[in-house]
C-alpha cells in the first residue's frame, strides 16, 4: 500500500518540476510498536505511524534538502510538497553555487520485501512476564514494518521493506547485570525461552565476589558485542573521505602510511549481510563488498558523490554521511570457546559503554566496561569486576597489541531508535588484546 | 512571512481536525490527551564561505495518550486524517488495555493535572519573519571571518532555526499552547600545519543554544568572536600538550555545561533511579535515601532546575503532561534536595520508598512520536563570590579549560573523562601559556566536593545542547545549562 502510494505521489510531484530542475525523493516509513519494560513489567507501550519524505532539489549548481511528514492523503501531501518546492525556488538563488553539486542520475529499479513472523504485539507483555516473572528485567521490545525508498525525476525507483522484531534487555542481580538479546526470522517460544535461560545463567557468575581491579594495563578478551561498540564508534567519521579532507581524521596516520593496523585486521562494507538496502539515500547502488582496511592497510575511504564532486575524486556510492551501513570485521583463528584459556589471566569484557574519542588525531578512545565483565586467573573466572574506564588508541587495539580475533563472528542488527528506527548491521568476531590501558 | 513555516501556516489547516477528533474520543478511556506538535527546522551550514548543506524539516504529528486501568499508553501518527487518528486511537486503547495487566505502576489522575495557559519564547522579531538570505549571509560572513590564515583548512558556521508549537488537550480539561523560537549555532575552525591538526570553536560544537528571535543574527557581536576563534585555532598548532599531573582546574562555563549535564543532570533523573533506563543509558549512583542527606558537593554549590529562565533553551510554562513548571533547588549548599522526577516518577517513588522524593515539572518528549519521560530542562549552577581574576591569582599551579570536545561517563554516572578544545596553564597566579589537548578525569561526588570557588553571578554564561539522548525508544531533547567559572582543587589532568 505504501509502495503504491509513494509511487503515485512521486510521479505527481515530478510533474511540478521546471525543465532545469531535478528532484530526488527518499522515503522512510515505519509502523512500529515499542514496549518498554522495567521489573519485567510494562513501563510504557507506544505505537508509531511515521512517514517521512525528503525532497532534494538540484538546480543551477545549487541543492537543497527538505523533509516533511506524509499524512497519506494525496491531496494534502502533494500540496505540502508543492509549497516546499515553491519555497526552495525562492531560496536557492539567494545562496552561492554548491561545490558539492552533482547531477542526479537514474540508478535503476529494485524491490526487496522481507517479512519475519512474531506474535501479536498485545501478547508480548504476557510472554515477557511469563519468562521473567522471577527476574528483574529492563528492556525494549520493538517490531513492525519499516520501509525505505529512493525515487528520482530521472526515472529511478528503489523500494526496500522489512518487518522485523527484536527484544533487547538486561537482567539484574543488584547493581550488576547480564545482557540479553533475541531476534530471528520466525519467533519461537522454545528459542526465546532458551536464550532467556542462557542470560539467567550469566547472573550466577555475577554473584561471585566483586573484584576491584586497580588501574593499569591488562590482557583482555573482548566479546563480539564489545568489539561492535568500538567499531561503532570508529564508524562515526573514521571512514569518511570528506572528514579526512576536512582534517577530522582519526585514521589519518593509517591513510598516510605512518602507522598500520595488525595484518589480522580486514574491514569491509559487506552488503551480503542482507539487512540493509544496497541503495543509499539518493538511490546509488553500492558494490556488494568494499574493502576499507585490508590486512592492516587502509584501502579506501567511503566517498559519496558530494565529496567526490568537491574534491575531484571517484565516488564509491557511499551515503552522504559516509558512515558504513553494513560493516564487517573479518574473523581470525582463535576458537571463541577457548577464550578464557587464551586470556589466561586478565579481564573478560562482555560490553563497553559510552565510547568517545579522547584524542581524534591519535585515534585514542575512552569508554567504560559494562554489564558482565570478569577478572580471570589461569583461565578461570574469579568474579565480576567493578567497572573500569579505559583510554586506548585504535592503533594499539587493532594494531600491535591485537593478539588474535576469534573464528566465530556475531551479527548485530542496528537497534537504534533515535527519532526513527535505524536500518543497518555489523558482523564482528571477538578479540584478544594485550596491554589494554585502564585509567580510572 | 518569510517561510512556509508549519508552526504558523499548517496548524490552522489541522486545528479543526485536531479539536474535532479529540472531542470525539475524549470520553473513550479513563483518561485521554491529544498533543499536536508542529515544528519547522531550517538547518544551514556554510563552510569556507560556500554552502555545505541547506536543509529544512517540517515535522507535524499527533501523540495520543490514554489511561486504561491505571496504565498509561501511547499511539502517535502523522496520518492527520479522521481515519489515521481513528486507527491511532484504537491501537492506543487496545495495546494499553492488554499491557495494563502487566503494568509496572497503576496511576491515578493526580499525575495528569489540569493545565490551561500559553507560553511564548521571548523574542524581538519572530523567526518566521527572518529572511533566508539574512541567515545565509550571516553564516557566510562568520564562516569567512573564521578563516584568519591559509592554515585554517576548514571554517564552518552553522545554525538550526527552530519554530515549534505544542498544543495539548486532555479529558481533565487541560488546554494549553506553547510557542518556541529556538536557535542553535556553532562557529568552528580546523587549523593544520605539517602533522598537527587542531580544532577550535566558539563555545563548543552547537553549545550556543537560545530561545530567541532573529535578533540573534548580530554580525557586530559575532564577527570579532569568530576572528578570535580562528586565531586561537592557530595558537593551538604550536601550543604545548597539557601536562599529565594532578593540579587545580578552572572550568569555563562552556565546559561546565557538560560537567553539569553529565554528572548532575543525568544521575538526578528519577526514572533512572527507578530503573527504567538501566538497559540503555544506565542507572544512577544516587540512592532514594540520598535526598536531603548526600553532600553532593562543597557548600558553595547551588544547583537549580529553572524552566522560567528567559532566553535559556528549555524554558516552558508546563511540562508535556500539564505540570506547572517552576524553579526549584536540586542541590542547596552542596546537599542533595530534589530529583528530576516527573509526577509519574514521584507517584511511583512514594509507593516504593519510605521517604518522599521531591520532583519537578520535567515530563518531556522529543517530539510527537515519542512518549514523555523524565528529562532535564534548564539545569543551572548559581554564581559565587569570586572573580575569575581572583581564582587565577589564588592558583599556584593549574589549568583553565574551555569548550568541550570529548565526553564519556559510566552508566551509574560516577567515573567520567572529559576533554576540551583549549587550555591555559596557570603558574604562580598568572596565565603563562596556551595548552593543546587538555583533558581531565574524576569521580562525580569527590569531584564536586573539591569545588573551591565560583565566579560571581554577573559572570554566569548560558549554553545548552540540542542532543541529549535517552530512552527506549530513544529520544534526543534540548537542554539548557548556565554556569559561572568554577575552580576545583587537585584534579587529574592529562594531554594528548
Amino acid at each position: 500500500m505504501i509502495k503504491n502510494y509513494i509511487h503515485n505521489l512521486s510521479q505527481n510531484i515530478f510533474k511540478l518540476l521546471e525543465s532545469n530542475e531535478q528532484l530526488s525523493l527518499f522515503l522512510h516509513s515505519e509502523e512500529s510498536t515499542f514496549i518498554r519494560f522495567n521489573q519485567s513489567k510494562v513501563r510504557q507501550n507506544t505505537q508509531v505511524h511515521q512517514h517521512e519524505l525528503t525532497l532534494q532539489l538540484h538546480k543551477d549548481q545549487r541543492l537543497i534538502k527538505m523533509c516533511l511528514n506524509l499524512t497519506l492523503n494525496e491531496s494534502l501531501d502533494l500540496d505540502a510538497a508543492h509549497n516546499l518546492i515553491l519555497e526552495a525556488r525562492t531560496q536557492l538563488p539567494l545562496t552561492d553555487a554548491n561545490p558539492q553539486f552533482f547531477r542526479i542520475k537514474n540508478n535503476g529499479h529494485s524491490e526487496v520485501i522481507k517479512k519475519s513472523n512474531y506474535p501479536n504485539v498485545t501478547e508480548i507483555p504476557e510472554i515477557i512476564y511469563k519468562n521473567f516473572s522471577q527476574d528483574d528485567l529492563a528492556g525494549l521490545w520493538c517490531s513492525g514494518p519499516l520501509r525505505q525508498a529512493s525515487i528520482n525525476s530521472e526515472g529511478q525507483f528503489h523500494f526496500f521493506e522489512t518487518d522485523f522484531f527484536f527484544f533487547d534487555y538486561s537482567l539484574y542481580s543488584g547493581p550488576l547485570a547480564a545482557k540479553g538479546y533475541y531476534s530471528e526470522h520466525d519467533f519461537s517460544e522454545k528459542n526465546f525461552s532458551s536464550q532467556a535461560y542462557a542470560t539467567k545463567n550469566k547472573l550466577v557468575l555475577l554473584k561471585k565476589p566483586i573484584q576491584k581491579i586497580p588501574r593499569g594495563q591488562y590482557r583482555v578478551y573482548l566479546e563480539p558485542m564489545a568489539v561492535a561498540e568500538i567499531l561503532g564508534t570508529m564508524s562515526w567519521g573514521s571512514f569518511s573521505q570528506g572528514n579526512y579532507k576536512k582534517g577530522v581524521a582519526p585514521l589519518k596516520k593509517l591513510a598516510e602510511k605512518q602507522l598500520f593496523f595488525s595484518p589480522k585486521v580486514t574491514i569491509l562494507e559487506n552488503f551480503e549481510l542482507g539487512l540493509t538496502p544496497e541503495f543509499n539515500s539518493i538511490g546509488e547502488l553500492s558494490l556488494p563488498h568494499i574493502k576499507l582496511i585490508e590486512h592492516g592497510h587502509l584501502k579506501q575511504f567511503l566517498t559519496s558523490s558530494a565529496t567526490a564532486q568537491e574534491f575531484g575524486l571517484n565516488s564509491n556510492n557511499a551515503d552522504v554521511r559516509e558512515i558504513p551501513r553494513s560493516i564487517e570485521l573479518l574473523s581470525g583463528s582463535m576458537n571463541a570457546d577457548q577464550a578464557l584459556q587464551e586470556l589466561n589471566t586478565g579481564i573478560y569484557i562482555s560490553n563497553l559503554h559510552y565510547i568517545n574519542y579522547s584524542d581524534i588525531q591519535s585515534a585514542r578512545i575512552t569508554g567504560m566496561t559494562r554489564f558482565a565483565c570478569f577478572w580471570v586467573e589461569n583461565g578461570e573466572i574469579v568474579g565480576p569486576i567493578q567497572d573500569l574506564r579505559f583510554d586506548e588508541s585504535l592503533y594499539n587495539i587493532f594494531g600491535s597489541q591485537l593478539i588474535e580475533l576469534t573464528e566465530q563472528s556475531s551479527i548485530f542488527v542496528d537497534i537504534g531508535t533515535y527519532q526513527k528506527r535505524n536500518l543497518g548491521a555489523m558482523k564482528v568476531p571477538g578479540a584478544l588484546v594485550d596491554k589494554f590501558n585502564f585509567t580510572l | 512571512m518569510q517561510t512556509q513555516s508549519l508552526s504558523i501556516a499548517l496548524p490552522h489547516k489541522f486545528e479543526f481536525l485536531f479539536k474535532e477528533q479529540f472531542n470525539l474520543y475524549k470520553n473513550q478511556a479513563d483518561f485521554v490527551a491529544f498533543k499536536l506538535i508542529s515544528e519547522t527546522t531550517r538547518d544551514l551550514t556554510v563552510r569556507n564561505g560556500k554552502p555545505e548543506s541547506l536543509t529544512s524539516f517540517h515535522d507535524l504529528g499527533i501523540m495520543i495518550e490514554v489511561m486504561v486501568g491505571g496504565h498509561l499508553g501511547y499511539s502517535a501518527t502523522c496520518e492527520l486524517t479522521p481515519y489515521g487518528i481513528q486507527q491511532a486511537f484504537q491501537k492506543a486503547v487496545h495495546t494499553t488495555s492488554q499491557s495494563a495487566k502487566y503494568s509496572v505502576a497503576q496511576f491515578d489522575l493526580s499525575v495528569r493535572p489540569q493545565a490551561i495557559g500559553q507560553y511564548k519564547s521571548v523574542r524581538q522579531k519572530g523567526l518566521d519573519q527572518t529572511a533566508y538570505s539574512e541567515i545565509y549571509d550571516f553564516l557566510k560572513k562568520t564562516s569567512s571571518q573564521l578563516k584568519v590564515s591559509n592554515k585554517i583548512v576548514s571554517a564552518t558556521a552553522d545554525a538550526m532555526i527552530i519554530e515549534c508549537r505544542q498544543r495539548y488537550l486532555s479529558s481533565t480539561g487541560s488546554d494549553f499552547e506553547q510557542d518556541f523560537n529556538i536557535i542553535v549555532s556553532s562557529f568552528g575552525a580546523i587549523a593544520q600545519e605539517g602533522s598537527e591538526t587542531q580544532y577550535r570553536s566558539l563555545h563548543g560544537g552547537r553549545g550556543i543554544c537560545f530561545q530567541i528571535g532573529s535578533e540573534f543574527f548580530n554580525l557586530d557581536h559575532y564577527l570579532p568572536l569568530c576572528e578570535r576563534t580562528g586565531q586561537e585555532a592557530l595558537e593551538l598548532l604550536t601550543a604545548d600538550n597539557c601536562p599529565n599531573e594532578t593540579l587545580d582546574l578552572i572550568l569555563a562555563p562552556d565546559q561546565m555545561l557538560l560537567q553539569i549535564h553529565e554528572s548532575i543532570g543525568h544521575p538526578l533523573e528519577l526514572d533512572r533511579i527507578l530503573g527504567d533506563e538501566r538497559n540503555f543509558a544506565g542507572w544512577s549512583f544516587v540512592q532514594p535515601t540520598d535526598f536531603g542527606q548526600l553532600q553532593y558537593g562543597s557548600p558553595i554549590m547551588n544547583v537549580v532546575f529553572d524552566p522560567n529562565s528567559e532566553n535559556e533553551m528549555s524554558s516552558y510554562v508546563f511540562d508535556e503532561v500539564g505540570n506547572k513548571a517552576i524553579k526549584q533547588y536540586l542541590i542547596k549548599d552542596g546537599v542533595l534536595q530534589a530529583a528530576l522526577g516527573s509526577l509519574e516518577s514521584q507517584y511511583r517513588s512514594q509507593r516504593l520508598f519510605e521517604n518522599k522524593i521531591t520532583g519537578v515539572a520535567n515530563s518531556r518528549a522529543s517530539s510527537w512520536n515519542r512518549p514523555p519521560i523524565d528529562r532535564m530542562a534548564n539545569i543551572n549552577l548559581e554564581g559565587g563570590q569570586s572573580t575569575l581574576a581572583e581564582m587565577i591569582s589564588q592558583t599556584e599551579r593549574g589549568v583553565i579549560m574551555h569548550a568541550n570536545r570529548s565526553w564519556s561517563i559510566d552508566d551509574y554516572r560516577r567515573k567520567f573523562q572529559f576533554g576540551c578544545e583549549y587550555g591555559q596553564l596557570i603558574e604562580n597566579g598568572r596565565i603563562t601559556k596556551t595548552l593543546k589537548n587538555p583533558n581531565y578525569r574524576g569521580v562525580t561526588v569527590p569531584f564536586w566536593n573539591s569545588l573551591k570557588a565560583l565566579s560571581q553571578k554577573d559572570s554566569v554564561e548560558t549554553y545548552g545542547s540540542p542532543y541529549c539522548g535517552k530512552g527506549e525508544p530513544s529520544q534526543i531533547i534540548r537542554v539548557g545549562h548556565s554556569s559561572p567559572y568554577a575552580l576545583f582543587n587537585n584534579i587529574e589532568v592529562f594531554g594528548g
